[in-house]
């Protein structure tokens, strides 16, 4: 469904990816793992256009990404559901508003948007607060208006962008199941997160990037133990892909 | 109601202040507007009539016949010099003999029409070509005399009344642009602040609905119905409040200028007068918005 193929990004000096390659299929859950500054935004920002690479092919359903234009970047975007680590929603608009924003977006009739809103918040498990406004809710709340908001316009795929960082251990867990739920149901995740204890719990294909730019294209589930010291000291940036197989 | 207009209300209930100064900043705009449209459209009506005054006056010999009435009425028309030529027959002449002595029926009632002569009245494009233009109609066989009505009353002669009133026609309608032209470029630059402030507050918002997939346009349209609302209020406000002013006055106006249609006397016509005022500035008014929010938005753009 999606292929990067030797993708780098640089911001000035800073490599934050360098020839990344690898694959994701239809209907697989992925995770994109590794320390902080590895690049696992990076590549989420690239594969929703917020990036444009320096060098490589990201390609999506056959469609080489990099090269659309910045008129094809909303309709593109459209058909990616993104959850934030920081949850990005409106803070002036009620659940529901929130939601429904996404399908005015993609011109969804309003007549329509009352049932797929229900049904989606129902998913959620925020039907009972739909009329609230996010200063309302909890933080896990808040993450699920966020994911209520990506998956109400069917997308063909979903990024989350450490949906659970902000959230202690048993709400994480509860917005894990509704991403299995949801990947069940036939959609594409793919998740980039830090956090060792979900990625073992909940066992998927992980990627890793490792010291910012590192990929792994075979089946892990793993997180690679952070760097020694002395690595860190010797390794002046440079970054290998490291592929664990278990 | 659709989301776009929504979002615009809801934007204006977050800052009424900020909204009530756009809509003041208009609203003086549009009043002042409206008021020197009408004042434009006075003067100029009141030019016109003094301008179509007959200035000349051809008496006409008692056996002329109709063809050589014509005949000189046409060649007068064909003159470039000449301007609004028009045949007065002996019993219009006493009509307007009698409407003159209306006060003493008396007078009107001991004459016929025979004594009053017919004439070709009309008026000069530039006085200046009075003196050529009567010798060359005295010296038609029909005309009898000659009768030239701006040289008549010494200093307040018609072409001083004309020159005076050109000078203020001209001094209210430069006046009144420049006024508005101002009033205009405060109301736009007003315009931009707002909506430049409420791109700044909306940043956030902007940010993650653009990375949702929203169009520029979509992002665009709430900003867009916010300018064109507080346009339209300022616009109608103004409008209004001009509106009720005329209403108040104009009965005052027509009786003072009696004959001189300085404003429409029916009232029917002078609501079309005012509509077309009102059309024109919410024209005005839609650009003023369109171009304000959009060039706040390219800002807005370049500064993110």
């Amino acid at each position: 469904m999606i292929q990067f193929k030797k993708v780098s990004k640089s911001f000035g000096t800073i490599k934050a990816l360098e020839e990344v390659s690898f694959e994701v299929g239809k209907g697989e859950f992925v995770y994109i793992t590794g320390p902080s500054g590895a690049g696992k935004t990076t590549l989420l920002k690239l594969i929703l256009r917020e990036y444009q690479p320096d060098s490589g092919e990201i390609v999506l359903e056959g469609v080489d990404i990099t090269k659309l234009s910045d008129e094809q970047i909303p309709e593109y975007r459209q058909k990616i559901g993104v959850v934030f680590q920081d949850f990005k929603v409106l803070p002036e608009r009620t659940v529901r508003e929130n939601v429904e924003v996404s399908l005015a977006v993609i011109g969804v009739a309003q007549e329509a948007w009352s049932a797929r809103v229900g049904q989606v918040l129902k998913l959620v498990g925020l039907a009972e607060r739909a009329d609230l406004f996010p200063n309302q809710l909890s933080g896990g709340e808040i993450q699920r208006v966020s994911l209520a908001r990506a998956l109400v316009v069917n997308p063909k795929i979903i990024l989350a962008d450490e949906p659970t960082g902000n959230l202690d251990w048993e709400t994480a867990d509860s917005m894990m199941e509704l991403f299995e739920k949801i990947n069940k149901e036939g959609k594409t995740i793919i998740m980039a997160t830090h956090n060792k204890v979900i990625v073992d719990k909940f066992k998927k294909r992980v990627i890793k990037l490792k010291g910012g730019k590192n990929v792994g294209k075979e089946k892990v589930h793993e997180l690679e133990k952070e760097p020694k010291k002395e690595e860190n000291e010797k390794g002046e940036g440079k970054m290998k892909v490291k592929v664990e197989e278990v | 109601m659709n989301i776009h207009f929504k979002t615009a209300f809801d934007y204006i209930k977050r800052a009424p202040f900020q909204a009530l100064s756009a809509i003041s900043v208009l609203t003086l705009t549009f009043f002042v507007s409206t008021m020197v449209a009408v004042l434009a459209y006075s003067s100029g009506n009141l030019l016109k009539y003094f301008e179509t005054r007959p200035q000349v006056i051809a008496f006409l010999k008692n056996e002329v016949t109709p063809q050589d009435v014509s005949a000189l009425q046409n060649k007068l028309t064909a003159d470039e010099r000449v301007k609004e030529v028009r045949y007065v027959s002996k019993e219009e002449a006493l009509n307007i003999y009698k409407e003159a002595t209306s006060d003493n029926p008396l007078l009107s009632e001991l004459v016929s029409p025979s004594i009053f002569p017919a004439s070709l009245e009309f008026s000069l494009a530039n006085l200046s070509y009075a003196e050529d233009i009567i010798a060359q109609v005295k010296k038609e066989s029909i005309v009898d005399q000659v009768g030239f009505t701006a040289s008549l009353g010494g200093e307040s002669t018609l072409q001083d009344v004309v020159s005076r009133l050109k000078t203020i026609t001209l001094y209210v309608r430069i006046g009144g642009m420049v006024l508005v032209g101002m009033l205009g470029a405060v109301s736009f630059l007003v315009l931009i602040v707002i909506i430049g402030m409420r791109m700044a507050t909306r940043k956030g918002e902007i940010e993650i609905l653009d990375l949702i997939g929203a169009t520029p346009k979509f992002i665009r349209s709430p900003i867009v119905i916010e300018a064109l609302i507080y346009s339209f209020a300022g616009v109608l406000l103004g409008w209004a409040i001009s509106f009720l002013f005329w209403l108040y006055v104009t009965p005052n106006i027509v009786a003072y200028f009696g004959e001189i249609p300085v404003l429409p006397k029916g009232t029917w016509d002078f609501l079309i007068l005012l509509v077309i005022i009102l059309g024109a500035e919410l024209l005005i008014g839609s650009l003023l918005a369109l171009l304000g929010s959009m060039l706040a938005v390219s800002r807005a753009k370049r500064t993110r």
